[in-house]
């Protein structure tokens, strides 16, 4: 029975977005699955609908047509079953770590002794139990994001949706950030999508890799990973730098070439 | 080669010169306004005892202190203070209230804001001195006319300033907290309050600065107290002394004023520097 929490199944989706005569199809009858526990990447060029897709399972997004469920109920608006992790970190500045994490656990009416327990227990899990006291300002990227990380699974969040969660980061963070990332979910097998531009990044972390076309964003492309973590893209022979190339391939506009530009 | 070590050693200061540096610099903050004051003071004694200006017409430094110990003494500056201050006060903390409530009822309430943002628009570029004839056939001469054009002025601007605040709290803010299980009244008070908070200061500070304004404008046709009569009353004695003094003394509060809002507001606020 507790396998079967955090499945979620899009159902031809349509979003639009604008008003009748100028709308602009970001979704166009989308499907995905995102079985129980799993770790998919997302990954498409920018604007495809990658986040659209995102915003609606969180909720943020209302579908025009089809249907999104969350253990076969539909999700209509933000949950705290559907946790969600921004670019922009979206800590609040007038809390502490631990406020921030605090904040979270309110919906449970928990005891203020328990609740700040549980919250400062968040915190060791990510290795900031040491700047619990600290504002967000006073963190680093890193430090913030895994604040972030924190506030989302000391929920019990079914379901954890990141929207480029280390795009702002350095090279050397991500690496430790990955690492991080993916202790935490083992603990907890929330069921993770991951929204990324990187392809090495979806290819080091996912169960499965989904690939979106441009927009209107279809799901083109499917790769289930077998390859036991951690996974590492430098090891020659190895199949990941196939998968790799595919989907720069696939990611490459066919269209018309790009204009050289000096950058 | 030569000439870039020849440059790191001209720029790179030694820790003494640092130290002093420092001091110095802590000094210039103080030191230098202090400085120009006192220039503008003696400037002010040297054209009064050069008598080439009329007593009567731009009185000196020592004439506009007497005037004020004179003030004191017979008792008017200590009542007029209380009287000024009590309106600036009743008629800043009327408006105020109602400005923050009006601009989170705007800001968050769709239909709300389609009715009343017409007024807001409207009436802002009102002058708060057109208010007193109204002010002063409706109330009196008495208080409420005060209360009244003080409170509407600071009222206008802490409405606008909290509305617009409103509409900066980051989506990604009011997101996160839905995510996170907030129910709407949590949102609001947790998230919502403090996302707008410095606006909603700026707002305040405004109307500090314009509850004085207002106060003078209203004080200073139709009143039996108050600093703003006194200077009317001045011109009719043409006490130009009396008119420095209260003007200063003016300047002063206003100052203050602004000084302690300004304090209170980056303790409340305080995620908001750096």
């Amino acid at each position: 029975m507790e396998m079967d929490k955090g499945r979620v199944e899009v159902e031809d989706v349509v979003i639009r977005f604008g008003t009748r005569d100028s709308a602009v199809t970001a979704l166009d009858r989308t499907n995905l699955v995102l079985e129980p526990g799993t770790f998919t990447a997302l990954i498409g060029p920018s604007g495809c609908g990658k986040s659209t897709l995102m915003n609606a399972i969180a909720g943020f997004v209302q579908p025009a047509e089809g249907r999104i469920t969350l253990d076969g109920a539909q999700i209509r608006g933000p949950s705290p079953d559907v946790g969600v992790i921004f670019q922009q970190y979206a800590l609040f500045p007038w809390f502490t770590a631990l406020g921030n994490i605090r904040f979270g656990l309110k919906q449970f009416g928990l005891s203020k002794r328990e609740e700040i327990d549980r919250a400062r227990a968040a915190l060791d899990e990510v290795g900031l139990g040491a700047h619990a006291d600290k504002y967000p300002q006073q963190l680093s990227g890193g430090m913030k994001q895994r604040v972030a990380i924190a506030r989302t699974f000391a929920t019990g969040a079914k379901v954890l949706l990141m929207d480029e969660p280390f795009g702002a980061l350095d090279a050397q963070t991500r690496i430790v950030m990955h690492e991080l990332l993916l202790n935490v979910w083992r603990k907890h097998r929330a069921t993770v999508l991951f929204v990324t531009h990187d392809v090495d990044e979806a290819l080091l972390l996912a169960d499965d890799v989904r690939v979106m076309s441009q927009a209107p964003g279809r799901l083109i492309r499917h790769y289930a990973m077998t390859q036991p973590r951690p996974r590492a893209l430098s090891r020659s022979g190895s199949d990941l730098l196939e998968i790799r190339e595919d989907i720069l391939g696939l990611l490459r506009p066919t269209t018309e070439p790009l204009p050289e530009r000096a950058h | 080669m030569v000439v870039t070590e020849q440059h790191d050693k001209i720029t790179r200061p030694k820790p003494p010169v640092a130290r002093f540096a420092q001091l110095s610099a802590a000094g210039t903050a103080v030191g230098l306004p202090m400085v120009s004051f006192l220039f503008i003071l003696a400037l002010w004694s040297v054209v009064g005892a050069s008598g080439v200006v009329s007593e009567a017409i731009f009185p000196a430094p020592w004439s506009v202190w007497s005037a004020t110990v004179e003030m004191w003494q017979n008792g008017t500056l200590q009542k007029d203070l209380c009287v000024s201050l009590g309106r600036a006060g009743v008629g800043f903390a009327i408006g105020a209230t109602l400005g923050v409530t009006m601009g989170l009822l705007t800001g968050r309430v769709a239909l709300v804001r389609t009715l009343l943002n017409p007024f807001l628009n409207l009436l802002r570029p009102i002058p708060a001195i057109a208010l007193v004839p109204v002010a002063i056939v409706w109330f009196g001469i008495g208080e409420g006319s005060k209360y009244f054009v003080v409170s509407y002025t600071v009222f206008l601007t802490v409405w606008f300033n909290t509305h617009h605040g409103m509409q900066y709290v980051p989506e990604t803010y009011l997101r996160a907290a839905r995510s996170l299980g907030a129910s709407r009244l949590r949102e609001f008070l947790t998230v919502v309050l403090p996302a707008a908070a410095p606006h909603i200061f700026a707002g305040i500070r405004l109307g500090v600065a314009l509850a004085f304004l207002s106060l003078v404008a209203a004080e200073l046709s139709g009143a039996s107290s108050g600093l703003g009569f006194r200077l009317q009353e001045a011109r009719q004695y043409i006490r130009t002394d009396r008119m420095f003094s209260l003007l200063i003394i003016l300047g002063i509060l206003g100052a203050v004023a602004d000084l302690v809002v300004h304090r209170i507001g980056r303790k409340l606020v305080h995620w908001e520097q750096g």
